[in-house]
């Protein structure tokens, strides 16, 4: 039997709400702003068809990051580009920085993009970790999201932090 | 620069605009792709059931020809029934098994590596409970069958007996190169790249 259509209030709500999820999920495992725009309409479709699974037990933005990163590890592009569900103007690659002055915006861009770089440079679940992380999730949601334990986390974080700032060394001096 | 300013400038990025769901169009692309993979579990569904009820039609009727003598074609029958509700089986427990998007990563992963690593097993040992009891059933007819029509059956002739035989090496051949090549291109490759990934989330140092 076919499960229940998803709620389309729920998905829409959702999708606003957490957007930056899927932005940076899919920016974080994608090279070009093509790429990114392909894997963030696959993580849409996901979530829309996986919404009537959801039984309440995890938080939505858990649930969500679940789809997401589950959907991106092993997300292929596509031969054929489909169609876009962002604005083809719209440049995924370079994202404003908030609250800021030009000069400040434009450091921060870049510190973003190299940041991005490195993110996307690194080993596929040091990408989820350090992603989780840089989102601000605690060690439980990240366990809860990953399925490893806490403290297996913290352990995985360290390695992952550490690798990060390698990559970012050579970055954060062109930068300062 | 150290990651509190990696986390600072993280959180102050802004979101690009436009990627506003466009719920028609998800509509359609998952009533399309769902479309599609329903079409193709029914096609391979009716395939195998077909297939192998078909085969049994065609024993049944031999046997009936054969009348007491074509006792033997009980077992064939029986084989390929085994295949079929071999086939169900391993069609429910791929159905029961398989875990959603929405699981936790690691428990995700691991489902998928059992699974392929399943697939692979029932890759490598298709000439056991596939093209053996094939085998044996197209045995248990011609024998059936020369047994009771010992006169007019041309496959007495070693020449067509060889024929036959080579015939059906040919075919079981072919369908385990197929077998051996789905198991390179597709499934060892896909098992390697997901144990890394269960190695990389699982490494700690």
């Amino acid at each position: 039997m076919s499960p229940p259509p998803p709620s389309e209030s729920v998905f829409t709500s959702w999708v606003e709400e957490h957007r930056g999820i899927l932005v940076k999920v899919a920016r974080s495992f994608t090279g070009s702003p093509a790429d990114a725009a392909d894997l963030q309409q696959d993580l849409m479709l996901q979530i829309w068809m996986s919404l009537p699974s959801y039984r309440g037990q995890a938080k939505p933005s858990t649930w969500i990051y679940r789809v997401c990163l589950n959907t991106a590890l092993t997300w292929r592009r596509g031969t054929a580009r489909r169609e876009r569900l962002v604005e083809p103007g719209a440049d995924l690659g370079r994202l404003p920085a908030r609250g800021a002055s030009p000069a400040e915006a434009a450091g921060q861009r870049d510190l973003l993009d190299q940041l991005y770089q490195a993110i996307q440079g690194m080993p596929r679940f040091d990408r989820v970790l350090v992603l989780l992380m840089l989102d601000g999730l605690a060690y439980r949601e990240i366990a809860e999201v990953t399925g490893l334990t806490e403290n297996h986390v913290g352990v995985a974080l360290t390695r992952a932090r550490k690798r990060l700032a390698e990559m970012m060394k050579g970055a954060a001096d062109e930068l300062e | 620069m150290n990651w509190s300013d990696y986390e600072a400038a993280w959180k102050r990025q802004e979101l690009p605009v436009g990627i506003d769901a466009d719920l028609p169009t998800l509509r359609a692309t998952f009533e399309a792709k769902s479309r599609k993979m329903h079409g193709a579990s029914l096609v391979r569904d009716l395939t195998e059931a077909g297939a192998g009820l078909a085969v049994v039609g065609a024993y049944v009727f031999f046997w009936w020809q054969l009348k007491a003598a074509g006792w033997p074609m009980a077992f064939a029958i029986a084989l390929i029934l085994g295949l079929c509700g071999f086939f169900a089986r391993e069609r429910f427990r791929a159905r029961r098994l398989r875990l959603g998007a929405d699981a936790p990563l690691l428990a995700k992963v691991e489902a998928d590596i059992a699974e392929l690593r399943h697939q692979g097993r029932l890759v490598r040992t298709v000439w056991a409970w596939y093209l053996a009891p094939c085998a044996g059933a197209i045995a248990i007819q011609v024998a059936a069958i020369l047994h009771r029509v010992p006169s007019w059956n041309p496959l007495h002739r070693p020449a067509v007996l060889l024929g036959f035989v080579a015939f059906f090496a040919l075919v079981f051949w072919l369908v385990w190169l197929i077998n051996r090549r789905a198991l390179r291109k597709r499934i060892e490759p896909r098992l390697d790249e997901l144990e890394k990934l269960r190695e990389d989330l699982l490494s700690g140092s």
